[in-house]
């Protein structure tokens, strides 16, 4: 019993240690925005790397997942008459959950794996020590140009998935299933409003932040040799992609109540 | 012939400041105390050769001058001014008079030998182009690299890459270099070749510099002042001619290279 609570009371210390090293890197990092010179070079790096460079992985699954889901909302629906309600099923869903979330999760793998894995590479061949050493703050010149760039490229990329998703749905339902376009249109557009975008907008801000946070502590803490290399990107990917989901469910509850759902 | 524990005095004390005071310096990494009330000084213009086992604390002891590790206890005094309490914020002052060529030689990877030397002059500000590459090549000049700014790390070999690391370190002109094991791993006309550049460097810019090593020829090569490290103390201190001449068998089993095991063994 006694060993029992000791390892409960072991993995909540050291969850919130985990916690607090989140929270004071985040608080770092906002600081250095604030105080620091940004790094433009580095930024616009960034920027196409996680910006540019992400929009074909994010669109495939947007498409796909906004394709799929009209087929399979059309199955059910069809059963009951309601054919025309597809176009506002698909179009509410990508927008509030869908889009936002599997941005993140694509994000967290693609753009979160490289970041841990690259500053973990630098840590244990002692470049963040160079770094150091010249007399540059690591947050500045590694964290802060990750952040500014996952945050503004997120937004982008999650309405990019939602749009194609809207496109792939309405291409799913009215050329190949035979729902009338104009009311898919107009039920479509009568359930979805700005406060869909903004919330929408808002996830993707937010699990920008995750990503960024997770990945570079992940790398900034690579244990080493090769086998802490390793386990940064595992380890970022596999946190990301959880806190993701645990916060999505938090954040739909109060974005709900601050942007409801409905016409 | 182990030295006494001089009490030495606290360096803003001093009118005539040695350049690095260290000051009863402890350390525990994990269940090892590497150091155990380290004391040592260096004044300008001179080279300070800290030897010592593998393992035995020295890059430690090395990463404690730049503020890139933080004391149990004691302090470290760079130019007058005790760092072991600033932020890493602040510590970038100190360490724009520091600079460090790293055992591995820590060249950023993503950026070729150019802009590895270049990086540290474009952090202090130097904007102007023309002022960068004529600097960057009189650095690469230097250590007898001319001509190789255009190549990417990966393809330097290791006694390459240790150079571009000192050129990286001695382009911004800096009070003094810190160099952790600056010939491990190189053959000996290459080691030779970088013995005789910190030599050069100290001649010629007035360079204060603290090499980490066991290479004793190395060592004999370029000190002013050598410390033997053992059990985390400052075993020894002195001259190299005063380190030759000792009788102490620890530290003649050092420089002979003698394992006393492996002896008895026999």
């Amino acid at each position: 019993m006694t060993l029992f609570v000791r390892i409960i009371g072991q993995n909540v210390l050291s969850f919130c240690s985990y916690l607090g090293q989140l929270l004071l890197l985040a608080v770092d990092s906002f600081r250095s925005i604030f105080t620091a010179p940004i790094r433009w070079k580095l930024f616009m790096g960034q920027l196409l790397e996680v910006g540019y460079r992400s929009q074909l992985v994010v669109l495939v699954t947007g498409g796909f997942t906004g394709a799929v889901f009209a087929a399979q909302t059309y199955f059910q629906f069809h059963r009951l008459g309601m054919d025309s309600a597809v176009g506002a099923v698909v179009s509410v869903s990508m927008f509030r959950e869908l889009g936002p979330v599997l941005t993140g999760l694509m994000l967290a793998g693609r753009v979160g794996a490289a970041m841990s894995a690259e500053i973990g590479t630098m840590k244990v061949t002692e470049q963040i020590d160079a770094l150091r050493a010249l007399g540059v703050y690591p947050v500045d010149y590694l964290v802060v140009p990750r952040l500014l760039a996952m945050m503004i490229s997120m937004p982008l990329l999650v309405a990019e998935c939602v749009g194609l998703g809207i496109v792939a749905g309405y291409f799913v339902g009215v050329v190949l299933l035979d729902v009338q376009g104009a009311y898919y249109l107009d039920y479509m557009l009568s359930f979805t409003g700005s406060r869909d975008i903004k919330m929408a907008l808002t996830k993707g801000v937010v699990f920008s932040l995750i990503i960024v946070l997770v990945s570079c502590h992940q790398g900034l803490n690579a244990k080493e040799g090769a086998v802490g290399v390793g386990r940064a990107p595992t380890e970022a990917v596999v946190i990301g992609s959880l806190s993701i989901l645990v916060i999505n469910f938090f954040l739909s509850l109060i974005l709900n109540a601050i942007f409801p759902a409905g016409i | 012939m182990m030295t006494s524990p001089v009490q030495l005095s606290t360096p803003a004390a001093h009118p005539d400041t040695p350049l690095i005071s260290i000051r009863d310096l402890w350390k525990q990494l994990g269940a090892q105390q590497v150091l155990k009330g380290f004391d040592i000084d260096v004044p300008a213009g001179e080279t300070l050769v800290i030897l010592g086992r593998s393992g035995g604390g020295k890059s430690v002891l090395l990463k404690h001058i730049i503020g890139l590790m933080k004391p149990d206890r004691g302090d470290v005094w760079v130019d007058g001014e005790s760092i072991v309490a600033l932020t890493e914020r602040q510590l970038s002052r100190v360490r724009k008079k520091i600079a460090v060529l790293f055992q591995s030689a820590a060249l950023f990877d993503s950026m070729t030998v150019e802009e590895n030397i270049a990086f540290p002059l474009r952090e202090t500000g130097v904007k102007d182009q023309q002022v960068i590459d004529a600097r960057v090549a009189r650095a690469l000049d230097m250590v007898d690299l001319a001509g190789e700014q255009k190549k990417m790390p990966e393809k330097l070999s290791g006694g390459m890459r240790k150079r571009v690391g000192l050129a990286r370190a001695i382009v911004t002109e800096p009070r003094c270099i810190l160099y952790d094991e600056p010939t491990t791993g190189l053959d000996p006309i290459v080691a030779d070749s970088i013995n005789r550049l910190i030599r050069r460097l100290q001649k010629r810019l007035g360079i204060t510099s603290i090499v980490v090593t066991h290479d004793m020829k190395s060592a004999f090569h370029v000190a002013d002042q050598v410390a033997y490290l053992y059990d985390g103390r400052a075993y020894f201190r002195g001259t190299p001619d005063a380190l030759r001449a000792s009788t102490d068998p620890l530290i003649h089993d050092f420089i002979e290279g003698r394992s006393r095991e492996l002896t008895s063994d026999d």
